[in-house]
Order: structure tokens, then sequence, then C-alpha cells
């Protein structure tokens, strides 16, 4: 009898453990509509600085070689991502990772799929500086910043500065990228919140239940920008130009060395190790930050590395209970979906798209000129390379 | 009169030329080749002509170092990395072991040519790499990993060691040098093995006597490795064209010029010394090879060896250390026909073959 019971209480103990591991965790805040974008104290918005920072984002003078613009990996027509898995980055390289969309990163608190960097400022100077995305050496940069005289007046204003600087560039992006979010009025979903019962389709609705019920998105994609900004481990494939591209495989032990990683580590695993860069717990090897989901339907293909090509396919990923990695979090497990089922959740995930891409175009670059007035002027870069 | 000042010209020259007489001034003919590690060399001379170094992939040491110009590139003004413009004339890089300061302001110990190929490779201007890049590259390309492992794989080598960028400037630094002038017409002479023609020996007496270029230029190189101000006219295209004004003005900047954006024409030695006697001044160039190696200056600005002579017999330009020599039509061909037979023909250079990246192969081969 008293073992009965001691096994009866043994048994509710370890299905309360299960369930506590598994079940959606109540603390999660509801998916929502996108607040204002926050504006950091140090870098105010204003007109002269968005119209240069407009500019600055169109500028391939802000590489190295001239070549490469934050709009050629971050194309406007392209969900400000890339298509390409992985993206070519600056000329003679290839990223290892898919690069995430501009489209609401203001609304993060922490960028890059290993959480390391904390403002849109910094990215922007480590992306146009960094050898592999836009290796543009700040004295370089910043002297042709100073032989722009549209610039140098456009700084003046914005700035205050006699001269360009490097830093103002990168608060100018920044404030630029927090005009690039999503637009309420054509998001189905934001409207469907706002109360408007036409928005979502009935596909949509189903899909928003599976979301918050059966498929338990919700678990990791909440809040506003429908991500934790967590760190999980899913065992996404591997992607294969890791195994076939020299490029590639250049940049991914550049990146690991890079990180400091020791090379007895990394040789021979050649892999991505994700959240591990920055804590060096092995226990976060593999992981990443949960992306957003909105605008989905814009910034194909998907994952950290660029492996999954459609929606559809995500969902299948999910529903088979993601893919198998060390430190693979426990909340994916196999979903048992009907193919109706799918459907309807690539219906809801679409719905946090914008009904129209959110697009700016190319402004027309001031050109380089003489210090002085005369001579030669120097012909302005057209258009980033995309 | 004219044996009086020929008897002089002999004492002139004989004081500058014989060896124990005048100490630094003298010409000497080229020491023998420098020993070096043969392997370093062949990975060296694989790098030199190869693009990967830079950080697009697009330019090689020999972009702008080309061997059939003695290792110059022919413009006034050198080109640099894509999206810039350089600001000075690319030097030869024959015997460049043998300078006692690298580059036109001599901001790099003469000796130490890792420390300028590393320059060259990681800076804006010039190939705008990445160490550790170089290094992956190096990596993914079979051939030259090879060629590595022969050179710096020694110490416990294997396929796992540790391959630095480092490495590799080191490897071009072995393989410049190898890159010696061929012996002149001047060599023989120094030895007293053979005359010079006559107007050349003219010319020699003049260089040595009353044109006093040996007064800078002495030693096996002609050069004395010291900056000085001779008045050569900026070049037009440093204001003219904004991508020169840039490289030029972040030069300054980088070197901590207090006004960078106030210094408008190539301060020179004095962005390295910061002594305002050495502003506008630059380091004496070696004179062998110069039939290969024109336009002439730190700015290419004198396009011949006549204009050169003449531009000296001036006393130079503006704010110039030089003196006027008043010398004759006669006396400055003299001059050139000795600057020319400081040059020999340049030996072929062989280029590598180009070697296509292979894989590497990830970790679940």
């Amino acid at each position: 009898m008293k073992r009965a019971a001691l096994l009866l209480l043994a048994a509710i103990a370890l299905i309360a453990g299960v369930w506590a591991a598994f079940a959606p965790r109540p603390g999660h805040p509801p998916l929502a509509s996108l607040p204002a974008v926050p504006v950091p104290a140090g870098n105010p918005m204003s007109e002269d600085k968005l119209r240069l920072g407009r500019m600055l984002f169109f500028d391939p003078r802000l590489s190295g070689d001239a070549s490469t613009s934050c709009a050629s990996c971050h194309v406007p027509q392209l969900g400000w991502t890339h298509n390409d898995a992985l993206a070519p980055g600056y000329p003679g390289h290839r990223l290892w990772r898919n690069n995430p969309t501009v489209l609401n990163a203001a609304h993060y608190t922490r960028l890059m799929w290993d959480g390391t960097l904390d403002s849109l400022e910094v990215q922007a100077r480590s992306a146009m500086q960094a050898p592999v995305e836009g290796n543009g050496k700040a004295t370089m940069v910043e002297m042709r910043l100073r032989l722009v005289p549209e610039y140098v007046a456009l700084f003046r204003q914005a700035f205050g500065t006699e001269w360009p600087q490097l830093d103002h560039a990168w608060q100018a992006i920044a404030a630029f990228e927090r005009t690039l979010v999503s637009d309420p009025q054509q998001v189905p979903f934001d409207r469907h919140l706002a109360g408007d019962t036409a928005a979502l389709s009935e596909a949509a609705r189903r899909g928003l239940a599976l979301f918050e019920g059966k498929a338990g998105c919700i678990q990791c994609h909440h809040g506003a920008l429908a991500t934790d900004e967590g760190f999980h481990a899913l065992g996404v494939p591997r992607q294969p130009l890791y195994d076939s591209h020299p490029l590639v495989q250049i940049a991914v032990r550049w990146q690991n060395v890079q990180r400091d990683v020791p090379q007895a580590v990394y040789r021979g695993l050649e892999e991505d190790l994700g959240r591990y860069y920055r804590t060096r717990e092995p226990a976060d090897i593999g992981k990443f930050r949960t992306p957003t989901l909105r605008e989905l339907k814009y910034t194909a293909p998907y994952m950290h590395n660029g492996a999954i090509a459609t929606l559809r396919d995500v969902v299948d990923f999910f529903d088979a209970g993601g893919g198998s990695a060390p430190n693979k979090s426990p909340l994916l497990k196999p979903l048992g979906l009907s193919d109706g089922e799918k459907s309807d959740l690539v219906a809801f995930l679409e719905s946090l798209s914008m009904e129209r891409p959110l697009i700016v175009e190319a402004p027309v670059l001031p050109p380089t000129l003489p210090l002085d007035g005369g001579g030669e002027q120097c012909e302005p870069p057209v258009k980033g390379r995309t | 009169m004219k044996p009086l000042l020929r008897a002089l010209g002999v004492a002139l020259l004989a004081g500058f030329i014989a060896p124990a007489a005048a100490g630094d001034m003298r010409l000497q003919p080229l020491p023998p080749p420098a020993p070096v590690n043969a392997a370093q060399v062949e990975l060296g001379r694989h790098l030199f002509f190869e693009t990967r170094l830079s950080g697009d992939g697009s330019r090689s040491c020999a972009s702008c170092h080309v061997p059939d110009k003695g290792f110059a590139d022919g413009q006034p003004l050198s080109r640099g990395y894509n999206g810039t413009e350089h600001f000075r004339n690319a030097p030869g890089l024959l015997s460049v072991r043998l300078k006692s300061r690298l580059m036109w302001d001599g901001r790099h110990a003469g000796g130490d040519l890792a420390g300028v190929v590393r320059e060259m490779v990681l800076d804006a201007q010039f190939m705008n790499g990445e160490a550790r890049i170089v290094a992956e590259r190096i990596r993914q390309i079979p051939p030259l990993f090879a060629l590595w492992l022969r050179a710096f794989g020694g110490q416990g080598g294997g396929e796992k060691s540790e391959l630095r960028g480092e490495q590799a400037f080191l490897a071009i630094a072995e393989y410049l040098k190898t890159l010696d002038f061929a012996e002149t017409a001047v060599d023989r002479a120094l030895r007293g093995e053979a005359a010079l023609p006559p107007l050349a020996e003219e010319g020699q007496r003049l260089f040595a006597g009353k044109a006093g270029c040996v007064q800078c230029h002495h030693g096996p190189l002609f050069s004395d490795g010291k900056p000085h101000r001779l008045g050569v006219p900026e070049h037009p295209a440093i204001a003219r064209e904004p991508l020169r004004t840039i490289s030029l003005l972040r030069h300054h900047a980088e070197r901590g010029l207090p006004q960078p954006m106030a210094e408008r024409s190539d301060v020179g030695a004095y962005a390295v010394s910061k002594n305002p006697a050495e502003r506008g001044s630059f380091i004496t160039p070696p004179l062998r090879g110069l039939a290969h190696t024109g336009p002439y200056m730190h700015n290419g600005r004198l396009a011949s060896l006549e204009e050169v002579v003449d531009f000296h017999g001036r006393g130079g330009g503006p704010g110039s250390v030089l003196r006027p020599l008043d010398l004759s039509a006669r006396e400055r061909q003299a001059l050139v026909a000795f600057l020319l037979a400081l040059s020999a023909p340049l030996a072929p250079v062989a280029e590598p073959p180009a070697y296509d990246y292979g894989s590497v192969g990830g970790g679940r081969r």
C-alpha cells in the first residue's frame, strides 16, 4: 500500500517535472504589435541625420575598395537581406551565416545570430569594417567622406563638426535603420490585434491557434517581435556550402580564429559554434538567437545558415522535432501536424509580414570632388553591388 | 687650364672612389648575394604574385612592382588598392635588401623587409588585406599550402600546424632578398676590370666631382639612405584628383600630423620624424637600374633622366638644399650616360602558375 502510494507520488512528480519542462511557460508575453522604435539617448533622430544615413547606407565608398555598401547584402528589394543562403559579402569572400534583415532590427535588444552586438551603431561599424563584409579601414573611409562636399555639409548640419567623423556615419546609418520597421497598418496580424476581424484569413486564424497551442511555437516566438531573444540549438541541417565552397570554408575557419577559438578546437570541426563564442560555455555550442518572425515573407532563405529554403520547409523541420544537435532544446519534439495544419501555420506566419514590402529606393549619391574646387570630378558610384 | 682641371677631377675622383681614402662617400660595386632560406624564397616567390593576399583578391605585390619594369610600375603616381589612388611613385625593388631606410619617407628601417611587406599587405592604401585571412586562404590553396609546409612546417609540422599570416610576410621578404641588380659596366670599372665608354667615364668624373652627386649618391646602391629636400614640384594630380588627395591627407592623419586637413602637400620624412627641418624631404633613391624605373622622384614628376639631371643642375626647386651647378649640355649628357651605365638588362622573372582554391573539407568528411 505504502509502496504503491510512493510509486504514485513518484509518478506524479515525474509527470509534473516533464510538464514543467515541456509545457508552454505561462510567463511569456503574448504576441503584440510593435511599440514605438526605441531611440538611444546618445543618438536622437533628426531630419538631417536620416537623409545622411539613407545615403550612407547605399554608399559603397564606406567599403575598402568602394564596391560594397550596406545595401549590397541588405538589399531593400530582397527584404533588406539577401536571397543567397550565404551572401557574397566583400569581393573575394563569402559570408558564413545568413545575413539577417534590417527590418525591425531596431527593436532587438541584442543583434547578430550569436547576440554579440547590442546596438545598431556598433553593428554598422562592425559590418563595414569586418574584412569579409565591408573591409573599410577607418582612416581611409573617413577621409573619403571628407572629400564629398555634400557629406561635409550634411555632417555639419547633423552633428556640428567641421569635417565628417566616422563614428557619426554609424550613428546616421543607425538612425536610418530605425525607420525601417513594419507599418502595423499593413501587417494583417497587427490589424487583427487592433480589432479588425477581417484581417486574418480563416487559414491564418487556424494557424494562430496552432502557433499558440499544439505547435508550441509561442514558447520561443512571443512578444512584439515574436522572439524571446534567447538562444536555442535546433539541430538545423548543416549548410552544404560548408563542405563544398572554398570561400565559405575560409570564412568559417577565419570566423573561428577571429573569435579566438584555439585552432586545436576548430580545426577539423569547421562549424559555427553560435552562442558559445560569447559565453565559452560548452552547453551553448550550436545555440543561436531566436529570430523575429516579422517580415518572413520577404527574407527567405531561413535559419542562421540559410539552410532551409521556404517557410513550408521551416514548418516541416519543426514538425519533425528539429534536427540533431548536442545541446538541442528540449522544447522541440515531433508535432504530428497534418498537411492542412502546416499550411495554416504558413498562412499565419505570412500574416506577420506587410502586404507590400517596405522598399527605399537607392538615393543619388553625391560626388567626390577636389578639396578646393576645380580639378576633376570623380565619378560617383552609381549603385551598390547587389 | 684644361689639364689642370682634369688633374683636379682625377684627384677628386680618386678621393671619392679609392676604397680607403674617403670613408663613406665611395662608389662601391654590388656585394655578393645574400644568404637565404630556399624553401621560404620559393613560397615568397609564389606569394609575391598572389592576388589573394589582398582584401578583395585582386592585387598582388607584382601589380605595382612589375618585374619587367625593374619592379616599379612605370607610372608617375602609383595606383594602389581598388577604390584608391596613391600619391607617390612606386619604387623599384631590386637590391632593396641593401637600402638603409625603406619607403620614400624612410618610415621603415633598412633590413625590415618583412615589416614593409606587412604594411603593404595590410594597409588600406595598398592591398587592404588581413593577416589571418591570408593564412586561411593559403591553407585553401593546396600547392601553396605544400610550399608553406616546406618553408615553415618543420617544427612539429604536419597538416594541423599553425599557419600564421606573418609567415607570408617573412617569405616574401626572403624572396625580395634574392632580387638583386645585375652587374653593370660601372661595377667592372670600379673593380678596375674594364673602362667605361668615354662619355660615361666623363660622367663618372662629374658625378664624383663638379656635379657633386656623390655627396648623397654613394655606396653600393648610390644612395646615402637619408632624407633631403630638393623642392621637386608637387604633382598636380594630387590636388586635382580627389582619390589622391584622400590618400595623402589620410596618410598625414595616420601619421599623427596635428592639422591633417591643412597639410595639402606631401610633407615627406617630416610625417615620420616630426622634425620640421625634414618637411618636404625624401630619402635619396638608389641610382642603379634607372633605365627601367622611370618616371623619377618621389612623385614621378620628372619623366626622363635628362630632366632629372637638368633639375639637379638648376639646383632643384623651391626650398632645395641643392645649389646650381652650371653644367654644360655636354656635361649633362655625360652624366646621363654614366647613369645609364648603372643599368644592366633585367633578368627575366618567371611568374609562378596561378593555382585554384581547393576544398579543404569540413569536419564531417
